[in-house]
């Protein structure tokens, strides 16, 4: 060992933190972790989007059954008229050979 | 496991054994853990922080540890990682060349605390991974082969790091102390 490298190991003894510093990492440890905590709300995140999802597919379903609804009911008006105007057309024809 | 549920285990003996088992460990390796963070970042607030950061991740890790020995060899390894990381992450310090640093102007006594402070400040501007090797090797007395399996690389890569680093430290301290000159 020269004294080059004594005196490196003199510069380099180990030293003590501070006098709470075992209390303070007690404390922490106690505390959970930022990662549960980042995981807490990226649970709370996707959960929220999935409520949020649900719900957006629910609204688009009844949209798309009252859509349905309007058209089958358009449907139906034409073809009451249809039949009507035949109907009427049947009527006159009647009428026109019992006189 | 340790960290799956914190209110339980403030209601568990084991976790409370384990818990007063890690506490103790931290109060005997502290020095340790904090004289490489401190000599390498040489701030004692970031030393502190980061070596609080190594103890909390030996917590999260704590099951995993098997001997007394396995423990200082994780937390030596996992204090050099973070040391590397934190310089690496916030570029801590604009590197300046150990050839930029001046010369004391008259030798210093061995014994002298601003001899020390002036290793300090030298080895502080050494390379990040040469500098780590010679905390490894001066401060907690490791053999390159032993730095080597900590840090992961090989033996002959340890060695001449530790070289290039003396002979530059040496050559920067032959001002400093005299004896070393010839």
């Amino acid at each position: 060992m020269t004294d080059f490298e004594d005196q490196l190991r003199r510069a380099l003894e180990r030293v003590e933190p501070s006098e709470d510093f075992a209390a303070r990492v007690a404390t922490r440890a106690r505390r959970p972790a930022p990662w549960f905590q980042w995981r807490a709300w990226a649970a709370a995140g996707i959960a929220a989007s999935l409520v949020m999802g649900a719900l957006s597919f629910e609204l688009d379903r009844r949209e798309r059954e009252r859509q349905q609804g309007q058209a089958a009911r358009a449907q139906l008006i034409q073809a009451i008229q249809i039949t009507s105007a035949q109907l009427d057309k049947i009527n006159r024809k009647v009428q026109g050979a019992l006189r | 496991m340790v960290t799956s549920s914190l209110a339980q285990q403030a209601i568990q003996p084991a976790a409370v054994e384990a818990r007063g088992a890690f506490e103790a460990a931290v109060r005997e390796h502290q020095a340790m853990v904090y004289s490489v963070a401190y000599h390498f970042l040489q701030d004692r607030p970031a030393a502190e922080e980061l070596a609080q950061e190594v103890f909390l991740e030996l917590f999260r890790h704590w099951h995993e540890i098997q001997s007394r020995e396995h423990r200082i060899f994780w937390l030596r390894k996992v204090a050099s990682r973070r040391c590397i990381d934190h310089v690496r992450r916030r570029k801590l310090r604009a590197h300046v060349s150990l050839d930029e640093v001046s010369e004391p102007f008259t030798w210093m006594p061995a014994t002298d605390p601003l001899l020390k402070r002036y290793i300090e400040q030298l080895l502080g501007k050494l390379e990040e991974m040469p500098r780590l090797i010679v905390i490894l090797r001066y401060q907690e007395g490791l053999e390159p082969a032993e730095i080597a399996e900590m840090l992961e690389m090989p033996v002959a890569t340890v060695k001449s790091h530790l070289q290039r680093s003396l002979a530059l430290l040496r050559r920067k301290l032959s001002f400093a102390l005299p004896e070393e000159k010839s």
